[in-house]
């Protein structure tokens, strides 16, 4: 694609069925121009009218439906921005229970169901006070690639490359899936053409460390997490001799360290943390006990480090959590060394909430965890998260995914929900310092079996 | 629409810089009594006589009329001072003020400045969100790469940003080095040499931009009273260069930024420096002497060149010992925003609160290192 392309596609829609022809053309057309194959166009335009009937009956009608249509790089987005009031968004919970016998109303509820089910990634956000964005996304198709096993020859110096073409980057991905566990491992690795585009899209930055005769001799990459955050993968090292491997780690740290200590980051994350990350650079948070797939595909659950690394001057803060939290919360703050005043949050009156709830599921089946964050708080919490570790742990059958909740401690609402955590048999893991707009706690699911 | 439309882009991806809390905040934080400041290179001793007796005179009711809008008595007495002419010399609310001033006045849409990657922040930051690209020239040995950023020019050059000495790092270029790099640059842009710890060089090598910039009408020299003379928390620095530039910067330039009392102070501080220098040179040299083996002793790197401060490499993450650090009342400054992960820097103070930077230093580290 020309960079003079268009990369967004913007309509305004008022919300009204008669329109649905439109949207639904408009955004086939644009998938296609945008890189996807027939099918991923059809399904995002199936994705689109589903939402966009949905939201003629249920969005408000003072002001138009904003739908955008964007190239990702990598994959094409539908964005829906609506404002309402009375929407019922329960159809979005993974878990949202279809009620066929339900009459006009449920029907809508399953079409937005199977919208969210069948794109490759949904969201929804808050943007306002009532106003809600709602993306569908889905990738373009890229072709698998080989892992590269065979022990490489490399000699120093080193020298690091901060732009990585393409060569370099597909390289370095397979390299890095041939001496790595796969959970260790960016899925986009092993389709290595998608991983250059995610960088050239900018979805994730990358360093690539090469040897004296510029062999690419280590990566490490990251992408943005939230609007303070970057999470890491790696440092991942392709030189068998220590001293060699120990150099490429240490400078692909330093270096990753320094491009990102000007940005809006505030905190560095380690997404996959590789045996290879340099002692002393980064702070250990604590672990989490997630699964690993064996050589038979099976998944079974180790201790995995959490590391972290500040990258400013901790200001210190306040931080929203029930009571029950705080004996948990002390110790781990102490531990870490952040000062911060823990504030009381007391769950509101029932009778002053929803009836529905709405947590937003991210599930990455290949590492098998599925993270749960709440979006909408309302009276049937407790019932909802209950449903959802349920078709979780159902959906795959002896391979059940570790199900981790982030609560946002910035909210007092969220800080509030924790004894519904507890009572769905969540333990809190560890905090997120600066991992969302304050700090975030991570509770676990307990497995009986793990 | 959303707020965000109507933002630049070089504006959203900007990250707003986030000061310290005020002592007592940080102090109810981090759950101490005490704290030793060991992180903005404020001079200890505080300012010289006069300067202090401007301020204990200081007297309520003047508060409630205008300064000088132009700080015309500080220029004056700048401009006996250095044998120049008053209108050669602006003044602003601190040097970062004056930073924006020249940018704003030389800069437009395309045009670039160039500066060292682990400097100073606010040559850089300044051009960001002004909406020009900073070009980053790594450093060589610590110190600015002249060749490297002589290479980096191109004809939408505008400014070239030499810290020198060079805060963090202390390193300067002597005499004939910048001579030889005002020569290459060849009028093509401004040179800003900020001279912010210049008073704390000791060395007949060390280059003064007051002469530098009669022979090369293309340099602005930056200096203030925030460091040696001890006038920080009433920000005054100034610009000086030759009369038709500073009559362009002077086009950008908010006037009446300066207050009343700094006006006169910085005044009373530069006709009373000769013994605080002195007091003051001796201080940082004290310091020097006990800490810079103390962290060879504790197997550290350090680099300490010119200046009020030091930098140490630690075992750990800089945050992490920053952190530990207040909660032994000791604040010192990470340096993962200057783009030197696991260092800090500390200025350097008078011996007893530097031997309790010490004991504290000393703990973190050792107790980071049982726990690796």
């Amino acid at each position: 694609m020309s960079p003079l392309s268009p990369s967004r596609l913007v309509l305004e829609l008022e919300p009204d069925q008669a329109f649905l022809p439109t949207a639904a053309a408009a955004t086939e057309n644009a998938a296609q121009v945008y890189g996807l194959d027939a099918q991923a166009s059809l399904r995002l335009a199936l994705a689109v009218e589903e939402y966009f009937i949905y939201l003629c009956r249920f969005a408000g009608r003072e002001e138009p439906i904003r739908l955008t249509l964007t190239q990702g790089g990598t994959f094409v987005r539908a964005s829906f921005r609506f404002r309402a009031g009375e929407v019922s968004l329960r159809a979005l919970n993974f878990a949202a229970s279809v009620d066929l016998e339900g009459g006009e109303g449920a029907e809508a509820e399953l079409g937005l169901l199977v919208a969210s089910r069948t794109t490759d990634r949904s969201s929804l956000e808050l943007s306002g006070a009532d106003v809600y964005q709602l993306c569908a996304e889905v990738d373009r198709g890229y072709p698998p690639g080989e892992p590269v096993t065979a022990p490489q020859h490399l000699s120093g110096p080193l020298r690091l490359d901060e732009a990585p073409g393409t060569g370099a980057l597909q390289h370095s991905a397979l390299l890095a899936a041939g001496r790595y566990p796969t959970r260790l491992c960016p899925r986009c690795f092993l389709r290595p053409g998608r991983f250059a585009d995610m960088v050239a899209a900018n979805q994730y930055r990358a360093l690539v460390a090469l040897d004296s005769a510029d062999r690419p001799a280590g990566l490490l990459c990251w992408r943005a997490s939230g609007r303070k955050s970057v999470v890491f993968s790696g440092p991942y090292v392709f030189a068998d001799a220590a001293d060699l491997a120990a150099e490429t780690a240490r400078l692909l740290t330093e270096r990753f360290l320094s491009l990102v200590a000007r940005t809006e980051a505030v905190c560095a994350f380690s997404e996959r943390p590789t045996r290879d990350l340099p002692k002393g650079w980064f702070e250990s948070l604590g672990a989490l006990h997630l699964p690993e797939r064996d050589d038979a595909g099976h998944l079974t659950f180790t201790d995995q480090p959490a590391f972290f690394r500040h990258l400013r001057e901790d200001v210190g803060g306040a931080v929203w959590a029930h009571p029950d939290l705080f004996p948990f919360l002390r110790a781990h703050y102490d531990r870490l060394a952040f000062s911060r005043d823990l504030l009381a949050a007391a769950p509101p009156a029932q009778s002053l909430l929803p009836a529905y709830s709405l947590l937003a599921t991210s599930w990455d089946r290949m590492r098998g965890l599925v993270v749960l964050k709440p979006l909408l708080d309302g009276r049937d919490f407790s019932a909802n998260l209950g449903a959802h570790v349920r078709a979780l742990n159902e959906s795959e059958g002896d391979d059940a995914p570790a199900i981790l909740v982030h609560l946002d401690l910035s909210e007092p609402w969220q800080g509030a929900l924790y004894p519904a955590l507890a009572e769905n048999g969540f333990a809190p893991r560890l905090i997120l310092p600066h991992g969302g707009n304050s700090d975030i706690l991570v509770c676990q699911h307990v497995h009986a079996d793990s | 629409m959303p707020i965000a439309e109507l933002v630049p882009e070089y504006i959203r991806s900007f990250e707003a810089y986030v000061p310290s809390c005020p002592d007592p905040e940080l102090m109810r934080l981090y759950g101490v009594n005490h704290l030793h400041r060991l992180n903005n290179n404020e001079n200890a001793l505080g300012p010289p006589p006069a300067a202090r007796k401007v301020i204990q005179d200081f007297e309520a009711q003047r508060s409630a009329i205008y300064p000088s809008g132009d700080s015309f008595f500080l220029r004056k007495t700048l401009a006996e001072r250095f044998g120049k002419d008053p209108n050669r010399f602006l003044v602003g609310n601190g040097s970062c003020e004056v930073i924006a001033s020249v940018i704003k006045a030389f800069c437009e849409k395309g045009d670039n400045i160039i500066t060292a990657d682990k400097t100073f922040a606010v040559y850089e930051w300044v051009a960001e969100f002004s909406g020009f690209q900073a070009r980053l020239i790594p450093l060589r040995n610590y110190g600015y790469d002249p060749d490297a950023m002589l290479a980096a020019m191109d004809r939408r050059t505008k400014i070239l940003f030499v810290c020198n000495p060079n805060n963090p790092t202390g390193t300067w270029w002597d005499r004939d080095a910048m001579e030889r790099f005002l020569r290459q640059v060849d009028g093509r842009a401004i040179v800003v040499v900020d001279e912010a710890y210049r008073e704390y060089v000791d060395d007949e090598r060390f280059p003064d931009g007051m002469e530098l910039m009669e022979r090369h009408p293309n340099v602005v020299v930056f200096r203030t009273f925030s460091k040696m003379y001890a006038l920080a928390g009433l920000r005054v620095g100034y610009v000086c260069g030759q009369r038709e530039v500073v009559e362009y910067i002077r086009r950008t330039h908010i006037v009446y930024s300066v207050n009343g009392v700094g006006q006169p102070a910085a005044a009373a501080a530069l006709l009373d420096d000769a013994e605080h220098i002195v007091a003051t040179r001796r201080m940082v040299a004290q310091a020097k002497e006990l800490l810079l083996p103390a962290f060879e002793a504790l197997g550290l790197k350090h680099v300490s060149g010119a200046g009020n401060f030091v930098m140490v490499e630690t075992p750990m993450s800089d945050s992490l010992v920053y952190r530990q650090l207040m909660r032994r009342g000791v604040m010192v400054r990470t340096m993962t925003g200057f783009r030197f992960p696991n260092w800090v820097r500390v200025s350097l103070v008078q011996l007893p609160v530097m031997q309790d930077f010490l004991t504290a230093f000393r703990e973190v580290i050792e107790t980071g290192r049982q726990g690796t």
